[in-house]
């Protein structure tokens, strides 16, 4: 058997268009575009990148674009009135200061300055414990875009045995709570876990978000589970750069029911959900109806 | 019976003369730790809670007031009662008793409460930060129930837990707590296919649902630790836990009674939460205006 492999390009190519309509059709029946402002300081060249596509991204699904590019050197006392502004500011639903910080300033505060209702990271304190307790919050944008593949794929979740392997706090843990919250019996394991084997082989549903390359392999996979993979992990083989995830793909995918590749997975899913988070937020900010199947 | 039955009472006991001398240093400081219970309209439901809550505050060096409001009060002068008492610097802690009248969502005077004076550990931040592996004011029954296991002789690490019941306040914040911890934890519920299966392959099983006799010897690894959260009142008005006590007596390596397991623990918590709050309020109010000092 051969898993059926999850098209995360399409996937997403296909939530984009549902955000660009939900937009259009804001626009056209309250006046109303929602806006994202992204925040960069200084000159990580990955950053760059990462920034330019949400930027080019935002702009084809019809919201507003507000960069802010500060140098390295920026002060914290600005930034966090920068941050303070666009708090203030009614064109902007969506608050995006992007990570990693120059080390001279305190990421964990700047997160926490933003405006819970604008976090559309989802990484905010409060939203991380509005997520914990059931309520409704801004969650993250990659293990978001994991459920929503998910619940495509499955249908309904309740009663499926879930394993998430890593305990990050961008993907591990909000994954395993949206998880908890779709009904799934959830197990977190990580790198403390004993027969970590043994417990993925329990898995319905197998989350990889561990950052090692293809430590996952087919036999620790139970044979028609849905493999996501979250790592993206740049290796070198026969002397070429490679991207690969933290599954192994070939092995696992010989086993499974169905599996995101590395790249063209969960990847591309990262900025979609990001463009649905603003959207929520907007419709949330103005007491519309959130956008159905884009959130939660 | 082969399982050594834990002594919440002495757990307790134990905490708050820890809790109590930090209390003791406190008020030499000028920071005499105080909590505030607020409860709305009928009051017998939480009267038993209050007055006990009331007795162990007097025991751990915490001073307690009790207020009540009557059933007619709206949600909005509710939180402006609660604003009131975060800017009020003579109170640390604000407890929201249970249960409140139908108009009033807990949760709404629950995010009301400062973080800083969240006792109870409610508060979507305080509940966050658990989730961020950064314990500070946590919620009382899932930090006692962990605190508990932390006094048998286990390892925490690479402890296979299984925590069965998912709510808010009990199940979840005992699943972070514990992975903070570096257990491998699985979460089961209602919608759970097999908990049999989950917890028969766990070396500590947490239980915190509701329903008498839900967890039986033949669910639990011989020698594992059983955490019973559960308080149910039978038809012939004793008290159980969750577990069928027995039968999970004769199989599992530890126990915790019920009366005299969690609970008392609870309470300490929250006064040892007391204490906390109130140095974090002191800390913060030297930090801001007496810096030069």
């Amino acid at each position: 058997m051969t898993a059926r492999v999850i098209d995360g390009k399409a996937f997403a190519a296909n939530v984009r268009a549902q955000v660009a309509a939900h937009v259009a059709r804001l626009k056209e029946e309250q006046g109303l575009t929602p806006g994202l402002a992204v925040v960069l300081v200084g000159e990580d060249p990955a950053s760059q990148v990462y920034v330019r596509n949400k930027g080019t991204q935002t702009v084809e699904a019809g919201m507003a674009s507000f960069e802010h590019k500060l140098p390295a050197d920026t002060s914290e006392a600005d930034l966090l009135a920068l941050v303070a502004r666009l708090n203030a500011d009614p064109k902007v639903h969506g608050i995006l200061v992007q990570l990693p910080l120059p080390a001279h300033l305190n990421s964990e505060l700047i997160i926490n300055t933003i405006d819970p209702a604008k976090d559309v990271d989802g990484f905010h304190i409060s939203n991380v414990g509005l997520l914990g307790t059931g309520q409704k919050s801004m969650v993250p944008c990659t293990p978001l875009g994991c459920l929503m593949m998910l619940r495509d794929h499955h249908g309904k979740l309740a009663g499926l045995n879930a394993v998430v392997v890593g305990r990050s706090n961008i993907v591990g843990k909000p994954m395993a709570q949206l998880l908890l919250g779709d009904s799934c019996t959830v197990t977190i394991a990580h790198s403390r876990t004993k027969d970590l084997a043994e417990v993925c082989r329990r898995a319905d549903i197998l989350v990889a978000a561990v950052g090692r390359p293809e430590m996952i392999t087919g036999d620790m996979v139970k044979p028609g589970a849905t493999v996501i993979d979250v790592g993206i992990n740049r290796i070198e083989r026969d002397g070429k750069a490679r991207l690969v995830g933290d599954v192994h793909y070939e092995s696992a995918a010989a086993v499974a029911g169905a599996i995101t590749p590395v790249p063209g997975g969960v990847g591309p899913m990262t900025i979609a959900c990001l463009l649905a988070n603003t959207l929520t937020a907007c419709c949330r900010a103005n007491g519309l109806p959130e956008p159905e199947g884009l959130t939660a | 019976m082969t399982a050594t039955l834990i002594d919440g009472k002495a757990i307790a006991a134990r905490m708050r003369a820890d809790v109590r001398a930090d209390a003791e240093a406190l008020a030499a400081a000028g920071w005499v730790p105080k909590l505030i219970s607020i409860s709305v309209g009928d009051v017998a439901a939480a009267e038993l809670y209050v007055r006990n809550q009331h007795r162990q505050a007097e025991a751990a060096g915490v001073a307690f007031e009790s207020r009540n409001y009557p059933e007619t009060i709206s949600l909005e002068q509710l939180t402006g009662v609660i604003a009131g008492l975060n800017a009020d610097p003579r109170v640390n802690g604000i407890i929201i008793q249970r249960p409140l009248p139908g108009h009033i969502p807990v949760k709404a005077l629950q995010k009301a409460v400062h973080p800083l004076k969240d006792v109870e550990g409610m508060h979507p931040a305080s509940i966050g930060n658990i989730v961020y592996n950064d314990l500070t004011l946590g919620p009382c029954t899932a930090v006692a129930a962990v605190e508990i296991l932390k006094t048998l002789p286990l390892k925490m690490e690479g402890l296979d837990v299984c925590v069965i019941g998912h709510s808010e306040i009990v199940g979840k914040p005992i699943a972070f707590l514990m992975m903070g911890l570096g257990a491998t934890v699985t979460v089961c519920h209602h919608m759970t296919r097999q908990v049999a299966l989950h917890s028969r392959a766990a070396d500590a099983v947490f239980v915190a649902v509701g329903k008498p006799g839900l967890v039986t010897g033949a669910m639990l690894k011989p020698g594992a630790a059983l955490i019973d959260i559960g308080i149910n009142r039978t038809a012939d008005g004793r008290v159980v836990g969750d577990a069928d006590f027995d039968s999970c007596a004769q199989v599992a390596g530890w126990i915790t009674p019920v009366p005299g397991g969690v609970g008392p623990v609870t309470v300490a918590i929250l006064m040892k939460n007391a204490v906390l709050a109130t140095r974090m309020q002191m800390d913060h109010y030297r930090a801001a205006f007496a810096a030069a000092v």
